[in-house]
């Protein structure tokens, strides 16, 4: 088998939160050896789920087995001296360390900046933290809504004009966590490749708040370039670029270019309403889309949704099937890519799980070993050690 | 000062809009000397949307462009003209990566695919971005970034309760893929680093954005389940929203993860009702999820979100304001910690844009330059990078190949 890209890493994840083992879990998949510390309850990610057949058990949840293959697995309890020195241990001979204790117990494990790679000079030591390590907010508790709201993504989303009484929307599941770890995994990175060269190591603070501020797209630059406020309440500059629902879902359709306009009139069958002045371009389109949407509204509710994303797409207009869990797996283009993989893992049984998010032609991303069962390496670390 | 991470890497980037240049800004931001090739014919599609400085129109005016490209060089090419071609291959054989993100076949036809720059450069590592892949029955299909949210599963799941499938608010799949695609170039560079091997990287928006679904495609998996739109709701906290505050459209986000921040959020609002024992539980607090909702917008209203985030954060509870772009700009957080970088561009000034999200301790990667002008650097890369002389460099010019 071709080794991985990082298979030369030893890898130290210690963490409360999901960031540090996502973050891991990229590296684990490109081949580095992680090593998972788990406190003696289990990692709380263990009791999260979903768990087949909805039967709670720590070692099935879902989202543990996710981000936790390719890890080996160890409990320390690192309140007591002799865990403690075990992690030390475990540092002195590892490459990099992934963390995201929280700011106010650093100290407690020797994690702060300067004293985590003291005396490891090669060490590349990555702390995650919501706010970063310093600042008025870095004690600060943040669940992933929070960051979503502290990172000024929730307040672009929401349903548009007059909809005032409705908040600021999240998006599913955990995606602050997601865009740290992406960071954090960039960032740590970059230290691994310098210590080849330069051959020391550093530290590395990834603030969660900060990650999700660079992905504000086009609507951050519009206060200080206009001192406009960007609003979930405004309306669209240029449509369609609108959701619809078909006779057996939703799609979304992005025919903003006049010509995959003009194609998209010509497959509803040039009714007329769609040569009225008030419609003539994306602009007038956008100012008068509460006209126009009910129009394709009711031909669209005559449509099925697969017909009409392969029918539009072939006529290069772009729209897309609204994506339910059942249609990714049973998607014919995922498939054909391997974007599943499978899995058998001791207690949650064959399993299938989303697999490669980047096709590397010489060093794949790969699926080694499921997740750990709680302590299922501590024995074999622990002799690594001595 | 040390040299920063990638310095002597150098990028050949061919990508436009935002996933590919986001994912160049990582490297540039890394500190490799990241070159956009671009065409004055088709520039960029951030150079021609807002916002621009002032609602002045330019090509070198749009915050879009400036904010994604700092640190960049920029270098025109008409690419249509065979010998911008050659120019090209030049510059691919003097780089370590090759960026690009255009539809499928764009590359191969200008002579530009993977099997040529491996000629070109053996251990070139090439990154290419895309919604669908360079694979697999719909890699021809139009991708364009927003249709990627709903595409990736996105949309199905998020939404009010009851209402229908909703956007995310930025084309997510961009920056995400981005990100990806950054990862797996640094874990390239690595492995050349240890074997002089390059290779090819092959990402997908949509593979990219559903790998940050598990809970929802396992959901599915194990027990036939499509999670429900439910707002900002969590089932595993409750409360868990986002709530009115005092002011216009002010609004401050709070989670309860644990029984004890759920006495503590009761200490601080001071609601009797709320101290009773029928809300002691989570199971009991998402059974009473209303009714909290409720009796918890009557305190939030009567504060600013600032104020109630003080004081909850000040009793352990997770709360923070709905931030928008210019809370942002003016949060003493944020500009305590010189997140913003806002360095002086010829033509739009000192403005502030969003900077590097992570602090190296040996290696400080503070961004050096502001996004470039639209072929700033042609000559300068001609010549210190290519080797070209002025006279053939003039004559370039002269022939139109630098357009």
């Amino acid at each position: 088998m071709t080794a991985g890209a990082l298979s030369h890493l030893r890898l130290v994840e210690l963490g409360s939160g999901f960031a540090s083992a996502y973050t891991a879990k990229l590296l684990a998949d490109l081949g580095a050896d992680v090593v998972k510390i788990e406190p003696p309850g289990g990692d709380a990610t263990r009791k999260l789920g979903p768990f087949p057949a909805g039967r709670v058990d720590p070692e099935t949840s879902g989202m543990f087995l996710y981000l936790n293959a390719n890890k080996r697995g160890i409990v320390l309890d690192l309140g007591a001296a002799a865990d403690l020195a075990r992690f030390r241990k475990l540092l002195d001979r590892a490459d990099v360390l992934i963390h995201d204790i929280a700011p106010a117990e650093l100290s407690r494990y020797g994690l702060e900046p300067q004293e985590v790679i003291r005396g490891r000079p090669r060490l590349v030591a990555t702390a995650i933290a919501p706010f970063g390590l310093r600042g008025p907010y870095r004690d600060y508790r943040a669940y992933d809504l929070n960051l979503w709201n502290a990172g000024g993504i929730a307040s672009l989303n929401g349903g548009g004009p007059g909809t005032d009484d409705l908040p600021p929307l999240r998006t599913f599941g955990y995606q602050s966590t997601f865009q740290v770890g992406l960071n954090a995994a960039v960032a740590s990175l970059g230290a691994i490749f310098a210590r080849e060269t330069s051959g020391v190591g550093q530290h590395v603070e990834v603030s969660a708040q900060e990650a999700l501020v660079t992905i504000l797209e086009l609507t951050y630059p519009f206060w200080p370039y206009c001192q406009m406020v960007a609003s979930r309440l405004g309306n669209k500059p240029i449509q369609p670029l609108d959701f619809f629902e078909c006779r057996d879902g939703w799609v979304f359709l992005c025919a903003v270019e006049e010509h995959q306009w003009k194609t998209f009139v010509e497959i509803m069958g040039s009714p007329e309403w769609a040569a009225l002045d008030i419609f003539a371009d994306r602009l007038q389109r956008a100012a008068n889309w509460d006209a126009l949407k009910p129009m394709i509204a009711s031909w669209m509710a005559e449509q099925t949704v697969q017909e009409l994303y392969q029918l539009l797409q072939r006529r290069r207009v772009p729209i897309a099937p609204v994506s339910t869990m059942g249609d990714l797996w049973s998607s014919k283009h995922l498939n054909a890519r391997g974007f599943f993989v499978s899995f058998t893992h001791p207690r949650a049984g064959a399993r299938r799980t989303p697999g490669a998010p980047y096709l590397l032609s010489r060093t794949p991303w790969t699926l080694r070993r499921p997740a750990p069962l709680l302590g299922e390496h501590t024995a074999e670390v622990v002799r690594e050690l001595a | 000062m040390k040299n920063k991470p990638l310095a002597g890497i150098r990028v050949a980037d061919f990508s436009w809009v935002w996933a590919g240049p986001f994912c160049t800004l990582q490297l540039a931001h890394l500190g490799a000397d990241v070159i956009r090739v671009e065409c004055r014919d088709r520039p960029c599609v951030t150079r021609q949307i807002p916002p621009f400085a002032d609602f002045q129109p330019g090509l070198n005016r749009s915050g879009y462009f400036n904010q994604y490209n700092q640190g960049k060089r920029s270098l025109t090419l008409n690419l249509k003209h065979p010998r911008a071609l050659d120019v090209a291959r030049r510059l691919i054989t003097r780089s370590d990566v090759v960026a690009e993100n255009f539809a499928n076949g764009v590359m191969e036809r200008m002579g530009l695919g993977y099997e040529e720059v491996r000629k070109l450069r053996p251990d070139a590592i090439m990154v290419s971005i895309s919604g669908y892949g360079r694979s697999g029955p719909e890699r021809d299909f139009v991708s364009y970034g927003p249709a990627t949210v709903p595409l990736a599963g996105f949309s199905a799941v998020t939404g009010y309760k009851g209402g229908p499938p909703m956007h995310v608010g930025i084309s997510y799949g961009d920056p995400t893929a981005g990100l990806h695609g950054a990862v797996a170039v640094l874990a390239a560079l690595c492995h050349r680093q240890r074997t002089g091997e390059g290779q090819f990287i092959d990402v997908s928006l949509w593979e990219a954005s559903a790998t940050l679904l598990p809970d929802a495609l396992l959901e599915y998996e194990m027990n036939g389940t499509e999670p429900p739109r439910d707002g900002n709701r969590d089932p595993h906290m409750a409360p868990h929203g986002v709530f009115r505050s005092a002011g216009e459209d002010r609004w401050v986000s709070i989670a309860v993860g644990t029984d004890e921040e759920w006495r503590s959020l009761v200490a601080v609002i001071g609601d009797g009702e709320l101290a009773s024992q029928r809300y002691g539980t989570l199971v009991d607090r998402k059974r009473h999820e209303d009714e909290i909702e409720a009796r918890l917008t009557r305190w939030t209203t009567t504060h600013s979100p600032e104020e109630a985030t003080r004081r909850l954060q000040a009793a352990g509870v997770a709360a923070f304001p709905a931030m928008t772009n210019q809370d942002l700009a003016d949060d003493p957080h944020l500009t305590g910690r010189d997140f913003f970088v806002d360095l002086p561009h010829p033509e739009v000034g000192k403005r502030h844009h969003a900077g590097i999200p992570w602090k190296l301790s040996e290696m400080p990667c503070a961004v050096t330059a502001p996004a470039p002008c639209l072929g700033q650097h042609s000559r300068e890369v001609l010549q210190e990078v290519l080797g070209y002389s002025e006279s053939e460099i003039e004559a370039l010019a002269a022939d139109g190949v630098l357009g």
